[in-house]
């Protein structure tokens, strides 16, 4: 018994490290341009599906492509910025939330009828000779694909973070999320910072997807429940941190596999929710966060 | 106020208009073979129309296939398109269907439409269809949108043919138009342990048995049935775990197997917790020595899994190494087209246009109440055996049972000498 | 005088579709015609939530899908239509005072968040408690007309724009658009911002749980789990949106342009249906940021004599000229 409370403990924490990952793009996104990406779960499958095919079609490792899915969702991101959210951004918060929503949502029917189109409907994920290989920690293994996922979450918000507190571009960023207009005043390029951003934010969603197909498998429907998951990682951390969103992640993948012990398989979901709500209502800036559920 | 009255007005026009479109595909039904937009209540007149002038004939024979062709069951859903698509080229080019109403000898068209695995879309979609002239609907993959397209058609009395589910309790509602030549919950349950017992002697049966059950009416009731055909057996049930389908992490039904000792692993799970599953038991270093996956590994993509994948066996209800008349000509096309011979289902969706087709001929007509009179009728050989039709639209038919290795799938069971047949790789780990 | 034209050109549209039910007979209109009630129905229960009291709701699907449920499992059940119905309405109402006390102590994003969370958690319980699909028994599928559920749906859609109406007319809903527009302010001139707001959400809770009992009855076989799915939110919200929120005439108009357009398209374009909406709606979000009732509005404003606005300000009383724009 304690064998499968810690093992599913570890698995649960592993799980989380991708939602992190996954919600970090997201929360950049929001963050910085207040914009409501629900479709960043279908980028999340676009990587998935990059990472699979130069798998598949050059053999390279997962692992070793990520550099490059990074540089193709950031592209693709950057196109969608210029084709789409960039006439968001002209609104006030209200209405760029609202907007961005709804063109969002537009873009998820738009993704997964051209991934269909181009990859079929099929489920397709990598398997590596490494895919079975786990460290064997006394009662508890750790699977190395699943540990990797982790490792990548952690490597990226690191990165992020160095990004946004230790660079130039990094202080425009932080200047434009706090006060666009301000930033402006002083000289900062906004729409070529929202546009960066945005970019990354899809690299990101890359970088996601490459461990999803690794890690899971991929088919165009996966965007929305990735998507799910992200938004509930990022107020669980607190809008405005980034720091807190990959433990935030880890929490609730913890909370899940925990669930899965006492409540049982079919539940760990609504538990982990639960347990958000909860969370919510006594933390209400999120664990990390600053600001507040109540302003 | 009248901006609003302005605007509501668009609206109903833009309705109306939307009821002309639909209006013009209504108009050309040609005679009074088949009526499918006047009030349901009402059956077609003239079950038989043997008498007199023969009737205007329409330009084909028009099947409604409804099948998955994006979604969690598009890869089988792909191979019921592949079994239509043949079996209607192949009567097409033998010049067609007499049908003796209008004495004449038609094509057949397959319309083909796509529900996206989604039960809801598999209604919407077989409703279209219906205003289409169809003769009969033809079914897809998987056991939800088969019991969302059964009562559409049986609110539209119009004959429906599926194979690719396995849901007894669809057969228990007083169906009269609904009918599938494919092994049911009952069958899949006593075969694999029949198997078992006919394959492995006696002191190497993996006796301790463990059930993945994913929360699914389909789940339930096979769940159910294998723990009653257990204790007839000889089996014992040491695990029975639930589990969503959907889910991510399977950690904890893993470990939990692992911890009773399961010998013996039987799962039906929606593409793609199958493949999930066992990446997962890859992860956390198990595998039981017998695993039957229902629905996961029919699919030719289970291949990424290389060797992990080997040894799951499958119940797919048929394989073409059964060598019934007509198998050959699948073969031939199918390794032609897809580089390997035929894939499971495509067997069994080959022989419903088959059916269909002799029903034609027996009824002489297109008409709806007569054609499902027929098809009840039917007696005939053919691609995946001789089939009869039981009250309930099941057919008494064999269950067999096969198995990956190294890449293809074995017929192991029922034991057949020839090409495709093998013997059961066991232990699988 | 102007509210009774109004009144009267509703109940004018109300008259045009009853007759239409029992004057037509292509099965595929009927279906379209209560597709649009049912989801006008609940995008325009949405719009109190969301246009009138600004709270924008990611779990609405819920309160639907409760509908539904109960609705179809006590009708199924041998009661009667009606009072199947009324529980169902009972039920929700409870349900919905029950969770909005604490929801609605979250604000903005952290509200949509945590009405999504609690949407999700009860989709997977419905799911896992009802896994069986929910189909008419054989005999009633075989008589099976669609008078009867067009008739309901139609009533449904007739109710909820009536309390739609009345609510935006009264004071209640002046209270809720108060709180929509600055909630500090209101709560600053003695308006209980959490009142409205619970009210607000009780009224759209059961006016969605009325539009799931309508779906509940009409539909032929569905899985209990499916009309507490994410995307009926998701629906009604792009509906409410695109038509233009906040309106009363918005909400209906977004959801023929839902129906209606899809069902064209998928006509025409059988294979890339998604596709094309998924631009055709993109572009609409884009052009008409206020949805097609202000797209509407400034339009007629063009159309009208350029110097109309400007005689209105020299003091010519509107009944003198004729044809002119009243508001």
């Amino acid at each position: 018994m304690t064998q499968l409370v810690l093992q599913s403990a570890v698995s649960g924490l592993l799980v989380g490290g991708m939602y992190g990952l996954v919600a970090l793009g997201l929360a950049l996104a929001f963050g910085v341009l207040k914009v409501l990406n629900v479709a960043h779960g279908e980028l999340v499958m676009l990587g998935g599906y990059a990472a699979f095919l130069i798998f598949t079609e050059r053999g390279i490792d997962p692992l070793l492509s990520m550099p490059l899915v990074f540089v193709v969702l950031a592209f693709i991101g950057v196109v969608l910025y210029q084709l789409l959210f960039r006439f968001v951004v002209r609104f006030d918060i209200e209405k760029r939330i609202k907007n961005s929503l709804l063109i969002s949502f537009g873009l998820v029917l738009i993704l997964q009828a051209i991934a269909v189109l181009l990859f079929t409907g099929d489920d397709r994920s990598i398997v590596t000779g490494y895919s079975s290989a786990a460290w064997v920690v006394g009662m508890v293994r750790i699977p190395w694909v699943r540990l990797s996922g982790l490792v990548v979450a952690v490597i990226a918000a690191v990165a992020l973070e160095w990004l946004l507190t230790r660079t130039t571009f990094g202080h425009a960023v932080r200047g434009t999320a706090e006060d666009w207009s301000l930033a402006s005043l002083a000289g900062v390029d906004v729409r070529r910072v929202y546009m960066i951003a945005f970019a990354i934010s899809a690299g990101l969603a890359g970088l996601a997807g490459s461990m999803v197909s690794l890690g899971y498998s991929v088919n165009p429907t996966i965007g929305l429940g990735w998507t799910l998951k992200a938004l509930v990682v990022i107020v669980l951390a607190g809008l405005g941190s980034m720091r807190g969103i990959v433990l935030a992640g880890m929490l609730l993948g913890l909370i899940e596999g925990l669930a899965s012990v006492w409540v049982g398989g079919p539940y760990r979901g609504v538990v982990a929710l639960v347990v958000f709500l909860v969370v919510l209502s006594f933390r209400p800036q999120g664990l990390f966060g600053r600001g507040g559920a109540y302003v | 106020m009248t901006r609003h009255k302005l605007w509501v007005l668009l609206a109903v026009i833009a309705l109306i208009i939307a009821a002309c479109g639909g209006n013009e595909d209504t108009s050309d039904t040609t005679g009074a073979a088949t009526s499918t937009t006047e009030g349901v209540t009402e059956t077609t007149e003239g079950a038989t129309a043997t008498t007199g002038a023969p009737m205007e004939a329409p330009e084909a024979v028009y099947f409604g296939a409804v099948v998955p062709q994006t979604g969690a069951f598009a890869g089988g859903g792909a191979q019921v398109v592949r079994g239509y698509t043949y079996a209607v080229d192949a009567i097409n080019e033998a010049g067609g269907v007499y049908v003796e109403e209008f004495d004449a000898t038609l094509p057949i068209e397959l319309i083909l439409r796509d529900d996206e695995s989604d039960p809801n879309k598999t209604t919407s979609v077989m409703e279209e269809l219906a205003g289409e002239n169809i003769a009969v609907y033809l079914g897809g993959f998987g056991s939800p949108v088969h019991a969302a397209g059964t009562a559409v058609a049986e609110k539209n009395q119009i004959p429906y043919l599926g194979v690719a589910t396995a849901l007894q309790a669809l057969h228990e509602q007083g169906y009269q138009y609904y009918f599938s030549p494919f092994p049911k919950s009952p069958d899949i349950a006593v075969s694999v342990y029949e198997m078992l017992n006919g394959l492995l002697p006696e002191g190497e049966r993996p006796l301790r048995v463990g059930i993945f059950q994913e929360t699914t009416d389909w789940g339930e009731e096979l769940g159910a049935l294998w723990v009653e055909e257990a204790a007839n057996h000889g089996y014992e049930v040491v695990l029975h775990e639930k589990y969503a389908p959907g889910s991510e992490d399977f950690t904890d039904i893993i470990l939990a197997a692992q911890a009773a000792d399961v010998e013996a692993l039987f799962s039906l799970p929606t593409p793609p917790d199958g493949f999930n599953i066992y990446k997962q038991m890859g992860e956390l270093g198990w595998k039981p020595p017998f695993s039957l996956v229902v629905r996961a590994a029919d699919v030719p993509t289970w291949n990424d899994l290389g060797d992990a994948g080997d040894g799951a066996m499958l119940s797919a209800g048929w394989h073409w190494a059964l060598g019934f008349e007509g198998i050959d000509a699948i073969n031939e096309r199918h390794i032609a087209e897809e580089g390997r011979p035929a894939d499971p289902i495509v067997g069994g969706s080959y022989a419903l246009v088959q059916i269909v087709v002799d029903a034609i001929g027996r009824a002489g007509t297109l008409d709806h109440q007569a054609l499902r009179d027929a098809i009840a009728a039917t007696d005939m050989d053919t691609v995946v055996g001789p089939i009869t039709f039981r009250e309930d639209g099941t057919a008494p038919i064999e269950n067999p049972l096969m198995q990956r290795q190294a890449g293809s799938v074995v017929l192991v069971w029922p034991v057949v000498e020839g090409e495709g047949a093998g013997d059961i790789l066991y232990p699988a780990n | 005088m102007s509210r009774w034209v109004s009144t009267m050109v509703w109940l004018l549209v109300l008259v045009a579709f009853a007759a239409l039910g029992s004057i037509t007979d292509d099965e595929r209109l009927m279906t379209l015609a209560i597709q649009t009630f049912i989801f006008a129905a609940l995008a325009s229960s949405w719009n109190v939530l969301g246009g009138f009291a600004g709270q924008v709701s990611l779990g609405h699907a819920a309160f639907f899908g409760l509908g539904a449920l109960i609705t179809r499992e006590l009708w199924l059940g041998e009661m009667a239509l009606p009072l199947a119905i009324v529980i169902a309405l009972a039920v929700t109402a409870a349900v919905a005072a029950a969770v909005g006390l604490p929801m609605l102590r979250f604000r903005g994003i952290y509200f949509s968040v945590g009405t999504l969370a609690l949407g999700v958690a009860v989709w997977i319980t419905a799911g896992n408690v009802w896994p069986g699909i929910s189909s008419l028994p054989a005999d009633a599928l075989r008589e099976y007309e669609f008078t009867g559920p067009y008739y309901v749906a139609l009533g449904v859609v007739a109710v909820v724009v009536a309390v739609s109406m009345w609510l935006k007319r009264s004071k209640l809903g002046l209270g809720m658009m108060a709180v929509r527009e600055d909630e500090e302010a209101a709560s600053a001139t003695g308006v209980s911002a959490l009142a409205y707001k619970m009210i607000a959400f009780v009224i759209s809770a059961v006016l969605a749980a009325l539009a799931g009992a309508a779906f509940a009855f009409f539909s032929v076989s569905y899985y209990p789990q499916f009309p507490f799915s994410v995307v009926w939110t998701f629906e009604a919200i792009t509906i409410v949106f695109v038509g233009g929120v906040g309106t009363i005439v918005g909400p209906l108009v977004g959801s023929v342009f839902f129906v209606v357009g899809r069902d064209m398209l998928s006509s025409t374009f059988p294979e890339i249906q998604v596709l094309t909406f998924g631009v055709l709606f993109i572009v609409v979000v884009l052009l008409l940021p206020g949805g097609f009732v202000e797209a509407g509005q400034r339009l007629f404003k063009l159309v009208s004599r350029g110097g109309a606005d400007q005689k209105a300000k020299t003091g010519i009383r509107p009944g003198e000229r004729e044809g002119k724009e009243k508001t």
